[in-house]
């Protein structure tokens, strides 16, 4: 069984429900398969990818045109007022636009349809350790988005607190903040779920010969993502249900002593606002890295095999990831500077911020070491790997700059923070998400998509992407601020606004590009050319299962020689060696727990 | 392998062009640029119940006499400067010199509403409600209590914000840009006081009468009065004809003293709904002008409910017609007006002041009363004040108003253990 | 294709740097600095942002390089079979480490000067609790205004006497003098922020948190909200106005006659509407 080679199998044909006799629920909605799971989590994330970035437009139509008819939306909503919105639904405009991105798409695209559809094919097991557990953290997101979609259409609209939700201004919203509070805790209950599975799953479910070390850096940035999910994700659960509890029954963990707004009967009080920001971050800081890290290893992975050159410093790319997971959880005051903190502590969050740069910076040396020397071929999905570490570069240095504490006084809360985390979450995570769903398509559907048109979505993302977020930089400098629904009501930032036009169109452009991508997407489920099981010579497990893999994944048992970078070794004859060839001139190993050694890797 | 990749390229372009061609009729569809409309005092129609037949003459006569949000109009006789309402009304721009029109729909618009109905669509946020314009009703000014606030009284509150509620200061603003906001403000009023003239006149009519929409009746007989109140406002300033006493005087401590008497006391009677310990906590559950028709009218509405139930042998046909007013009215209730909300007396003890925290507005508070909310004036016989307290008397309340903030009570121990400093740590 | 991709990412650095380097000429840059302390945070800004622009050139054009250079090209095996190099793995986390520590520890003095050495606190440290210098006034942030109030003339610059004075949104500071502030807040979470003189500090309910800096030039300019404080945040501008002792005393004097005026000023006639 072991040392079948690949060629023997490739006549598979049991997508799904392979030894299961699964109704048509069970197979595709309710199924219990990671790879059907994961599907799932991905196509949810990209409707609401979709909704986030149309938010985002309002936004930008707002800060490039204060009180200007706003189409379709102003028109549908604010008729009375000749179709200019309204302040409060503004704000509720940036709060859902970052609350959408972040908790239904970032997260869960990276950790839900990533990892859920990767890691066992990237380890060489069946399935998850805990498929119905899997099953549950999808369809508890469902709660999640029914609680958030309803926010909008409740009275006063959905939250307006930003995506913070600091108290007591959250405390003062209506009952869209009630809905956020509760859709917040289902996506951490789904997250919690996932970890566990995810944690369990790469330490118990591993191929024979799948040591730690010859793990993928993808598997290696999930796992410490679910690391980072299982130990912060219990304090934002507890503060999200400690605000709730602020809200509805009548508690004062945020309230400060004899607190009252808008007029409102005085409050009971007794609390802190600053609490909730320092349990906020606690978990909102680590999920930056959780935002990121997963990103970064599926970047390695496609920067490695495109190269045709193994990983550089495999090691390590392994112990910054886990520098970063370990700095993570000791520097979440630095989103802190400003709000009224001990300025002492702010020191102590300063250090441990400048540390933290370090491991991002050994990370981006070594993917330059990684393209250098090599044999580049230029897919669509390389090029969003090399736009990903070209932009990270970009969102890690200005990242400087609000770590020195001084700088931060100016441009804490401007748009220089706006810039920079867009150039983390968006130019990083999202061009890297794009580049791993050009890379592992043939791999979830059968069929590839079209290089081509993946090209014109790459350059035109990449053009207007910078165009957008690059000139947020200078907003910054010149101190403009975030979240403010009429800017040029200060003289100070009037002559920002031919700017913001500049960024709006661009954004507007941005937006529009990705219907390519929405029709290549779609398009190539039906019509694309159909892959055979490695497209792309690459070395990773996964490539070896049938494509699109079926239910159990592997038609043979896996068994695992050498780490999964080794490109262009001279030991074989083709410039990639999977990582299920047995070595030349040796026996296959015994069907052993410890497989024999390998040269390999390090 | 060529093949397919036209056969892609040609199912993508058309695919493309399609969405692309529904996105744009979506658009065109949505975004067809219809100017806004000044909204119907909805609430005095059903009070009055004015056929849907003359609410269109009601809505024709506004606007032969105002025009519209975007191209506002005023007749001469209101005495209205028509360029200053130009450049407050309108949508929101700025022309090539750079002056800026549409000021009342960037700074007022969103609270106040495009009708100056106090329902704009950031009005349900706020506690207490944003003022509507169109009962000619002001609340902080410092003419006698039912006159109209001068044209400086409107600018001060632009100024100086209302403390104490939402309504922010727009001290910043060019002195042209107020005067023109003050002036719209007037003119949304007006438009909403003759409104209700109209809807009293129709309700007025017999069965068989039409409006009559001469200018004698619209102009002569209500805009004319109409815009003399206006006019007329700044001489029915109340000045109080002497100072009070000098502060940290023998003086002022024996008027406070005696203040407090009178606060207390059966005459002034402040205590009733102010409390007796000054944090507004007497009577506290009534309701201001604009709100008072709501309530009434939603119980008129229970009470023919209960009227229709009992009687059985209403006919037909009028049982129907009174069924569908009370719909109506119920309808206009939910979607026309905010919730109601009673009218709070104010913590004396809080040291906000809404109309101004100088001695002379706290005086004119408390002469005059406060028009549209149950605070009776105390100050000389003039319409709606009683006349109950000398002018020294008044001036003895205001200093003991004045004094509540700094006595003891006011300020709880507490206060100062809650001094957080740099050493505190979080 | 791989030429045109590597140039795509060479104009990365170009465009990049060429943005920072016109934006100044269109005056879209840090606004003026008007106070005592800024220097020294625009210093650590530029430091910072010389040192990153040439972290950022090098790394973007070393990667546009490598894309340019080692372009497959449809070769087949031109790859260096390499894992990684130790000495370089140790050299680039030494430099930078070095670099960040060396930042960490360059800022320290800035941000203790800003918001660490409290000039109430007295000279002897940064924890003492003696009031050598009261507060110039306290600003108290409300939706959407900052509630300014300045101690009253005959209470020798302590708050809280009856007659304090009371101002909105339109504050004034003497030049060349050390403010106090005490920044408080009444509903929500706001932030006080002076772009012109930087300084930023977040305004909390049921705390009090001294702001200090010191202006060093007449004029007015824009206090700005920078904390989403509720629907109206923007609406939250203020106006400082830095002006001589003698002006500032002449204001304040004013602000007070008009604060207890007991007859009107009001024009009559102005009531008029013509």
């Amino acid at each position: 069984m072991t040392s079948i080679s690949v060629g023997t199998h490739a006549h598979d044909a049991h997508p799904a429900g392979h030894g299961h006799a699964g109704s048509f629920l069970s197979t595709y909605v309710f199924s219990r398969d990671h790879k059907v799971i994961g599907i799932q989590f991905l196509f949810s994330t990209l409707l609401w990818f979709l909704v986030g970035g149309l938010l985002a437009l309002g936004v930008r139509w707002q800060v490039a045109w204060p009180w200007a008819e706003m189409p379709v939306i102003g028109k549908m909503l604010f008729s009375g007022e000749g179709g200019q919105i309204s302040p409060e639904f503004y704000t509720v405009l940036f709060t859902m636009h970052a609350t959408v991105m972040i908790f239904f798409v970032i997260i869960p695209i990276l950790a839900g349809a990533f990892g859920n559809f990767l890691i066992p094919l990237m380890i060489g097991a069946e399935d998850m350790a805990f498929p119905t557990l899997n099953m549950l953290s999808y369809w508890f997101m469902w709660p999640a988005f029914i609680a958030m979609g309803a926010s909008f259409f409740v009275e006063g609209g959905a939250a307006k607190a930003g995506w913070t939700s600091y108290p007591p201004l959250s405390l003062t919203d209506l009952n869209g903040q009630t809905l956020w509070l509760i859709g917040l805790t289902f996506v951490g209950v789904s997250s919690m779920m996932g970890s566990v599975n995810y944690l369990t799953t790469i330490i118990q479910m591993r191929a024979p010969g799948m040591t730690m070390f010859r793990l993928p850096m993808t598997i290696w940035a999930m796992f410490i993502t679910a690391v980072l999910q299982a130990f912060a994700l219990p304090v934002l659960t507890a503060a999200g249900f400690m605000q709730l509890m602020d809200r509805t029954l009548g508690t004062g963990f945020f309230i400060p002593e004899g607190w009252t707004a808008n007029n409102a009967a005085m409050a009971s009080g007794g609390g802190q606002p600053l609490l909730w920001q320092h349990l906020f971050w606690f978990y909102s800081h680590p999920a930056v890295y959780i935002m990121i890290l997963p990103a970064m290893g599926m970047v390695s992975d496609i920067i490695a095999c495109f190269s045709r050159k193994p990983l550089f410093g495999y090691k390590p790319m392994v112990y910054s990831i886990a520098g970063i997971a370990g700095l993570g959880f000791i520097v979440w005051g630095h989103h802190m500077f400003m709000s009224g903190m001990n300025p002492a502590l702010g020191m102590t969050f300063m250090v441990s911020t400048m540390m933290i740069a370090l491991p991002s910076a050994i990370k981006t040396f070594n993917w330059l070491g990684t393209v250098w020397g090599g044999n580049i071929r230029f897919t669509t999905a390389m090029l969003f790997a090399l736009s990903f570490v070209s932009m990270f570069i970009i969102g890690g240095l200005s990242g400087i700059f609000m770590a020195a504490t001084p700088v931060d006084i100016f441009i804490h809360d401007t748009y220089f923070i706006v810039a920079h985390f867009h150039y983390v979450l968006f130019a990083g995570t999202a061009m890297g998400v794009f580049g791993a769903i050009y890379f592992w398509y043939p791999k979830m559907f059968g069929r590839m998509m079209s290089e081509r048109w993946g090209k014109v979505h790459f350059f035109f993302t990449f053009l207007f992407l910078n165009g957008t977020f690059f000139t947020m930089h200078i907003l910054g400098v010149a101190g403009f601020p975030r979240r403010l629904a009429d800017p040029y009501h200060y003289q100070t930032f009037h002559h920002l606004q031919p700017l913001n036009v500049f960024m709006t169109w661009c954004a507007i452009g941005m937006v529009s590009v990705q219907l390519i991508f929405a029709l290549n997407f779609i398009l190539n489920i039906f019509i694309g050319e159909k892959a055979d099981r490695n497209p792309w010579h690459a070395n990773g497990l996964e490539w070896q299962a049938p494509s699109p893999p079926g239910h159990g994944n592997f038609d043979f048992q896996p068994v695992v020689y050498r780490g999964p970078y080794e490109y262009n070794s001279p030991e074989t004859t083709e410039d990639f060696y999977p990582q299920t060839q047995p070595p030349p001139e040796q026996h296959p190993p015994a069907e052993t727990e410890h497989p024999a050694p390998q040269p390999a890797a390090q | 392998m060529k093949n397919n990749v036209f056969r892609e390229l040609r199912v993508m372009s058309c695919l493309a062009l399609s969405c692309l061609a529904i996105v744009t009729v979506a658009l065109a569809g949505c975004g067809g640029s219809d100017a806004p409309q000044f909204q119907l005092n909805m609430v005095a129609i059903a009070d009055a119940q004015v056929p849907a037949a003359q609410q269109q003459e009601l809505a024709n006569v506004l606007e032969a006499m105002y025009g519209t949000p975007d191209e506002p109009f005023v007749l001469g006789d209101s005495h209205l400067d028509i360029k200053l309402v130009r450049v407050a009304a309108g949508p929101v721009r700025s022309d090539q010199f750079g002056r800026e029109t549409g000021l009342y729909r960037r700074h007022c618009g969103h609270c106040h509403g495009t009708t100056g109905d106090g329902q704009g669509p950031t009005a349900m946020l706020l506690n207490p409600y944003p003022r509507d314009y169109r009962q000619g009703k002001f609340k902080f000014k410092s003419t006698e209590r039912a006159a109209k606030p001068t044209e400086y009284d409107l600018e001060r509150i632009v100024r100086e914000g209302v403390p104490g509620t939402a309504m922010p200061s727009f001290e910043l603003l060019p002195d042209t840009q107020i005067k023109a906001l003050v002036e719209y403000v007037k003119y949304l009023s007006m438009r909403g006081q003759t409104e209700i003239d109209v809807i009293n006149a129709i309700s007025a009519l017999g069965e068989d009468e039409q409006l009559d929409t001469s200018r004698a009746v619209l102009v002569d007989e209500i805009l004319v009065p109409l815009a003399e109140s206006w006019t007329t406002a700044s001489e029915k300033i109340v000045q109080p004809d002497k100072p009070t006493a000098e502060p940290n005087s023998e003086e002022k401590l024996a008027s406070i003293a005696k203040g407090r008497e009178l606060f207390y006391g059966t005459a002034a009677n402040c205590v009733k709904c102010h409390g007796p310990s000054a944090l507004g906590d007497g009577q506290t559950n009534d309701y201001d002008d604009w709100t008072k028709p709501l309530v009434e009218m939603a119980q008129r509405l229970k009470d023919q409910q209960k009227s229709l139930n009992e009687n059985p042998d209403i006919p037909a046909a009028e049982r129907n017609q009174q069924e569908a007013q009370i719909a109506f009215a119920h309808e206009v209730l939910t979607n026309d007006a905010l919730p109601p909300k009673n009218a709070i007396p104010r913590n004396l003890r809080q040291g906000v002041y809404r109309g101004g925290r100088r001695p002379v507005d706290i005086y004119r508070r408390i002469s005059a009363g406060i028009n549209g909310v149950p605070m009776p004036g105390v100050g000389p016989a003039t319409p709606g004040a009683q006349g109950t307290l000398k002018p020294e008397e008044i001036w003895n309340l205001v200093d003991y108003v004045m004094s509540l903030p700094y006595e003891p009570a006011s300020r709880p121990p507490r206060q100062d253990q809650l001094r957080f400093s740099q050493t505190q740590q979080y | 294709m791989g030429k045109f991709w590597s140039l795509l990412f060479l104009l990365v650095p170009i465009l990049g740097v060429a943005c920072f380097a016109v934006a100044p000429w269109y005056k879209i840059w840090l606004p003026s600095d008007v106070s005592e302390h800024g220097h020294m945070i625009d210093h650590l800004f530029y430091f910072i942002l010389w040192l990153t622009a040439v972290v950022f050139v090098i790394t973007e054009v070393a990667l546009f390089w490598f894309m340019w250079r080692y372009d497959g090209k449809g070769q087949y095996r031109t790859a260096k079979f390499m894992h990684g190099s130790h000495s370089l793995e140790i050299v680039w986390t030494i430099i930078p480490s070095a670099v960040l520590l060396f930042i960490a520890i360059y800022q320290m003095n800035a941000w203790a000067d800003s918001k660490i050495r409290n000039p109430a606190a007295g000279p002897d440290g940064i924890f003492g609790t003696a009031d050598d210098m009261p507060p110039t006034l306290e600003i108290t942030a409300r939706q959407f205004e900052w509630r300014l109030r300045y101690p009253g003339l005959q209470a020798k610059g302590k708050l809280g006497g009856d007659d304090d004075i009371f101002v909105v949104n339109d504050l004034h500071l003497p030049v060349n003098e050390e403010i106090l502030l005490d920044l408080k807040s009444s509903d929500v979470l706001h932030s006080f922020f002076l772009p012109n003189m930087r300084v930023k500090q977040d305004a909390v309910p049921g705390m009090k948190i001294p702001v200090w800096f010191r202006a060093t030039e007449v004029g007015t300019w824009d206090i700005v909200c920078a904390e989403l404080c509720g629907w109206g945040h923007y609406k939250m501008k203020g106006r400082v106005t830095i002006e001589s002792r003698e002006d500032f005393d002449k204001w304040l004097e004013e602000k007070y006659r008009d604060q207890t005026a007991t007859q009107d000023t009001q024009p009559v006639g102005q009531g008029d509407s013509e």
